[in-house]
Parts: C-alpha cells; structure tokens; sequence
C-alpha cells in the first residue's frame, strides 16, 4: 500500500468485511449487460451520424468552391471558414441572416440544395435519437444504472426485500417507520411502479427483477457490505427457496427470512444454513388457538406485531368448547385441523373432493351448498372455518353459516387483497389475510431482537397479565400504538446516569419522570428487560436497574427524548433522580464548588 | 470478405493518407499545404470515429482513443487557420504554417497507431 490515498481509504473502510469475489464478479456481469445496452444504441447512432457528417462536408465545400462576387466586384469564392459558418446556421434551421456578402445565382443554388440535404439529416438523426430514447431496452438499461449506483451508494445497513406485494408493501411500511433502510425487488413492473408512488421517508430503491436470478440479487446489494438481512416474500415458493438458496451459498452471514406455505418447501429451506421459515397458515393455526384460549394475549400480541401506529385490535370473545366445523382441507385446513384437534376441540370436515374419505367426521359435498352444512349440523357447532382458496366460496359459506346459526365464531380465509373489504364489512370473529400474517410476523422477528423476545414470552405470562397490560398501555400510550423503542443502560447510550446504576440504589420509577417537572411520570410503558441471558416481562416501578440493561419501551417520541434527555445530560439526571439543581456547565460547578454526586 | 471490415478499413486508412498529404511538404510554406485537404482529413477522421462506436473490445477501445485524438487535433489546426486567415487577417505566415501543419501532424500520428492497430487486428485474426 504505497498510495497514500489507499492507505487512508483502507483506514476509513478497512474494518468492513470485503464483498466476496463470486458476488462481485456477478454483480460485473449484470452491469456489463447494462452497459452493453447502451453500445448498441451508440452503435445504432453510427449511420444518421456519418450521413450527417457526410451531407455537412459535402455542402461545406460546395460552397466554398462555387464561384461568387464581393463587394467591390471582384470574382471571389467564400473561404472555408465562411462557408462553414453559413452552413451552421442554415443546416440547423436557424437561418440567422447575416452573410459575407450578397450571394450569386450559382450560390443560391447550391445553398437551396444544402438546405433540403440538411434538413433530412437533421430530421433523420434527430428522429433516430428520439426513438432510442423511447425505446424500452434503452430506458431499462437506466433504471438499472440509476438503481446500482443508488445502491452502491448506501452507507447505512440495509434490509433486502424480494417481493412487494400485499406483505411486501405491510412491511416496508413498518420498517421505514422505523427508519430501516431497504432495497426491493420484484418481478412485476408495476409493483415497482407502486413502490415509486407510496410516499415514504427514506428512498428506497426498487428493481424489477427475478428474485431467482443471483445476479438480480448481486445487483440489488446482495454482495453490499451495509446488507444486512434477506427477507424473500414472493408469492411463489419456488422463488424464495432460490432467494434462500443464494443468500445461504453468497452471503452465509446474512440472517434470512423466506415465506412459504408449504412444509416440504420449508424444509428444503432448512438445508440451505438456518434460515427463518415464516408458514402463515401454520402462525394463523397458531394464532388461532390462542385466540380461543386467552383473548387477552391473543390481543396484545396481535396489536405489538402489527407495527408502529396500529390501532388497538378488539379482544374477541371465544366461544364455548364444542364442534367445530372446517369448510375445506387443503394445506391451510390441514394445518387448522390439526391445530383445534391438539386443542381437544372436536372437528367436522367438509371437503368438496373424494380424496379425504379414509378419515373421520369428513363429510364430502360443496360446503355453500346449504343442506351439505345442514348435513354438518352447524346448529349444535359453536365455530366455523371458511378455509377454501376461493374467496367468494368462503364469503358464502359465512353467509350460509350465519343464516342458520348465528351464534357462530366465525373464522375466515382472505386470498386476494382486493376482497377485503367484503371480509371486513362481514364481521368475522376471526380473519387470516396470510399477507398480513408473514409481514407482522417478519416485522416482529427483524425489527429490534428485544421485540421478538417479548413476543415470545407473551404466550407464557397468562392472560390476565395481558389485560392488565393492554390496559396500560391504553393508559399511556392511546388506543394507537406508537413506536417501540430500546433503551440500553451502558455508558454509551446513558452516560449520565450509568455511575449512579452502580450503586444499585436506582429504580425505574425513579428513572422514568418528567425532566421538566419531577412529580409527573412519564407516560411510557416498559414491556421488557433484559439483564444478559434473563428477562424481565413489564418490569414493575420499584425494579432496581443495574448498567448493562437493556429495555423496551412504548411511547410517544416526546416521552423517548425526554428520557433520553435524562440519561445523557448529567444536570438533567441529577435533578430527575434526586431532585437535585446542579450546574450544566464545567465553569459554572467548579466556581460553585457543586459536584452532581448523589446525597439522597 | 465482410462488407462492415471494408468500410471501416477504408476510412481508417482514407483518414491517415489524407492527413498524411496535408502534413508532407516544408512546414513553413504555405502554399505546399492545401487547406482543402486539412478539411477533408478532418471529415474523414469524424467518420472514422463514428464507425468506432459501440466497438465493446479492448482494441475498440484504444481505436476509439486514437480517432478521438486526432479529431481533437485536427479540430485545433482548423481553428488556428481560421484565426489566422480570418480573425488577425494576416494570411498564413511561417509561424501560423508551421503551427497548423505541426498539429496535423500530431494528428498523423494518431491516425498511424490506428493504422498500426488494424494491421495488427488483420494479422492477429486466424479464421477457424
């Protein structure tokens, strides 16, 4: 490293992990496919521009050559020059008048011929450049240069989403609420059309592309030192097991989630390194399960996975115990079964194909036919599955099933986004929109890892401590959800307050008050704590912290910088803890001879 | 033969043999140098470039480079004519001559590495 600019770029830069040689060579090649788009279209310039540059000298020279006569009546030819200049003006069609001297016959003959010589010219060669602007291999070639360099250009960590769909949309929302930079890519051209129209705070760089294809991905930042996470949520699972496979074979540092509805695509994910298989219909089961067995948690868990500004979801009311009956027995009605049957819930089955008929309680037949569900006695069931692939087949079936029992809990499946507002304006207690599950899904496992550890710790606190919670944070926080946000007690994140941790004296009561006036608490919620391996669920106010705690909290942006102000500025601690005025600035302690040293 | 080869092959050349008969002579005297001539070298070399583009080979590259310079080149020895003859009107003494015919010449040698490259690349070339 004889540059010194080397040298100093490598002190700079030099901690990063360099991309690895297989990302980068294909990420060459997919930029060398771009810039070859853009020599054929030089090479497609080569004729108007030689018929341009031929039909000018040709004129040029004719000019000069004919014979004129200047002022004083003397023979005289124009030189080059002036022809030249003539020619300028005339061949662009400005027909700026001014001339050497008044033109002879034989010159206006010849410049009469220049001029419709050079106006097709013109007109070829700027018609050739108008249509290579237009065309559709050319444009691509761009948008492709513009996305690589925005790309490259990232200079903070980045989430790489394959797929903006219905999820995809979810969940970029929620990140860029957050303030997580991300890049997309999709297969469909309009997907990224949307993505350029939603109004986002950060620019997020958006491909069309295939997922399935390394160099898409290479392209879309896959090799980027500053990636760091693969989230694949393609409708198709083939694709995502490709984006899975790349990731795992180019990247093997890079943490991955991929969604699938299939089991055995699922575990063909597995072998590829340790990805995170996210199965929406296996969540919902889930989901559904606890929304029977502890609606308080089932409602919490729902409203903290939804993201930053999500509404307070309604707690549901389950149902007695009893029959259950699932309209159709595809994957998700497997999966669902088999979920209420680990419940002891007792299940019918009504499955319009043969296939099932070695099982008991499957009663085969159309499920919107109406005497097939009079078959399935839905008057002494207490809930129902509408769980076919078919939207209006389960919107029917609801409507069928409410019609003869109307005490039913009703549980639906949404396969199209665009029958929303059918599912909502039906009431159901219960609606899986498999889009919405992975995207909160995905967004409570990536966004901070104290999230995922308290939504994983809710099932096992019990539902009381849920409602006592959700009534909390309603207390604190409003029916919308704000932002979550970690809090870390180490000497970085809280150097005013960090000395006095250590004397073991501090509680979070203490801790979590108004810098302005003491006597208010501040209107944030703690959900967690996290003391190394150990953690705290909704630490009570009397809990003593110590340094190195990390905790999680909701509240409004307000409160995070007021607390934030606490733990930052030594004034700010001393009077929050102890009530104490000390001065905030050096001069002013030492001539007060004051130090911010707790007495309390 | 292809017809593409031929056409490049012969406005490289045509561009170099031009500026080659502008060059020659005594450098001081103008009425050995036709200014014509420099004019015609000048639009050959365009064409020349232009027939260059969209070449994606290392030798594509270095043969753009070349035609580029001796445009470049070329384009000067035009402009200090025009100045001299037309500008300061003081016609072509020795010091404009020499001036022009000293930038075609640098011209000249650019358009003999051009050269040089496409006798190479013929040579070079083995057909199967």
């Amino acid at each position: 490293m004889s540059n010194p600019l080397l040298v100093f770029w490598s002190q700079i830069f030099g901690h990063r992990e360099p991309a690895r040689a297989s990302s980068v060579g294909a990420r060459q090649e997919f930029a060398d496919q771009a810039s070859a788009t853009i020599f054929l279209i030089m090479r497609r310039m080569r004729a108007p521009l030689i018929t341009l540059i031929v039909i000018f000298a040709v004129s040029v020279v004719g000019l000069s050559l004919v014979p004129g006569v200047d002022p004083s009546g003397h023979r005289a030819r124009f030189s080059l020059f002036d022809s030249f200049y003539v020619m300028s003006y005339t061949a662009t069609t400005i027909g700026f008048g001014e001339l050497p001297w008044t033109f002879t016959p034989a010159q206006r003959l010849w410049i009469t011929l220049t001029i419709y010589l050079s106006v097709v010219g013109w007109a070829y060669a700027i018609g050739s450049l108008l249509t290579l602007l237009q065309d559709q291999a050319f444009r691509q070639a761009l948008a492709l240069q513009r996305f690589t360099r925005k790309v490259a250009r990232l200079r903070e960590p980045f989430l790489l989403v394959a797929g903006y769909g219905r999820a995809g949309e979810v969940l970029v929302k929620a990140f860029d609420a957050l303030g997580q930079r991300i890049v997309v890519i999709d297969e469909a051209s309009s997907r990224i059309d949307a993505l350029e129209l939603e109004t986002y705070h950060a620019d997020i760089p958006g491909l069309v592309g295939d997922g399935a294809n390394p160099h898409h991905l290479s392209v879309a930042g896959l090799g980027h030192p500053q990636c760091s996470g693969v989230i694949a949520l393609t409708d198709d699972d083939e694709t995502n097991l490709s984006v899975t496979m790349t990731t795992a074979l180019m990247r093997p540092d890079l943490p991955i989630v991929a969604r699938t509805i299939s089991p055995t695509v699922a575990d063909r994910m597995r072998a590829f390194g340790s990805p995170s298989v996210v199965n929406p219909f296996d969540i919902f089961g889930d989901l559904l399960r606890m929304a029977l067995e502890a609606p308080a948690t089932y409602q919490l868990l729902s409203w903290v996975e939804a993201g930053p500004g999500a509404a307070l979801p309604d707690r549901g009311n389950p149902p007695p115990e009893g029959r259950w009956v699932m309209c159709g027995y595809g994957r998700f009605g497997r999966e669902l079964t088999a979920d209420l049957r680990a419940t002891g819930l007792d299940v019918t089955i009504i499955e319009p194909t043969r296939s099932q008929d070695g099982l008991d309680g499957v009663i085969v037949g159309d499920a919107t036919d109406p005497a097939v569900l009079a078959r399935a006695r839905l008057d002494t069931a207490v809930g129902l599955v509408a769980g076919s692939d078919n939207d209006t087949t389960n919107l029917s079936m609801i409507a069928n099933a409410r019609r003869i029992n109307p005490g039913l809990f009703l549980v639906a499946r949404q396969n199209r986004p665009s029958s929303g507002p059918l599912f909502q304006a039906m009431h159901l207690d219960a609606l899986l929109v498999p889009t919405d599950v992975v995207a909160h899904e995905v967004y409570a496992q990536i966004s901070t890892p104290l999230l995922w550890r308290f939504i994983q710790a809710i099932p096992g606190a019990g539902d009381q401590w849920a409602a006592d919670l959700v009534d909390r944070l309603v207390q604190g926080c409003g029916f919308e959800l704000p932002a979550l946000w970690k809090v870390g007690l180490d000497t970085y994140q809280a150097p005013a307050i960090v000395p006095w941790l250590r004397s073991g004296r501090i509680t979070l009561e203490d801790l979590l008050r108004s810098p302005e006036d003491r006597d208010r608490p501040l209107r944030a919620v703690p959900l967690l704590l996290r003391r190394g391996d150990e953690t705290l669920l909704s630490p009570a106010g009397d809990t003593v912290l110590a340094p190195g705690d990390e905790m999680l909290f909701a509240g409004h942006g307000f409160e995070r910088r007021a607390l934030e102000n606490t733990l930052i500025v030594d004034a700010t601690a001393a009077y929050v803890l102890f009530g104490q005025h000390v001065p905030a600035s050096w001069v002013w302690r030492k001539l007060s001879h004051k130090d911010p040293t707790p007495t309390a | 033969m292809n017809l593409e080869k031929v056409i490049f092959g012969f406005f490289v050349l045509l561009a170099a043999t031009l500026n080659f008969g502008f060059f020659i002579g005594d450098i001081s005297r103008p009425e050995v140098h036709n200014v014509f001539e420099l004019f015609a070298a000048f639009t050959v070399s365009l064409i020349a470039t232009v027939l260059k583009f969209g070449d994606r080979s290392q030798m594509g590259a270095v043969h753009l480079a070349t035609s580029l310079v001796a445009d470049l080149q070329l384009a000067a020895a035009l402009v200090v004519w025009v100045t001299a003859e037309e500008v300061l009107q003081h016609g072509m003494t020795t010091a404009a001559t020499a001036s022009v015919v000293s930038l075609s010449g640098g011209a000249l040698l650019a358009n003999i590495v051009s050269v040089v490259l496409l006798v190479t690349e013929t040579v070079t070339f083995h057909r199967g």
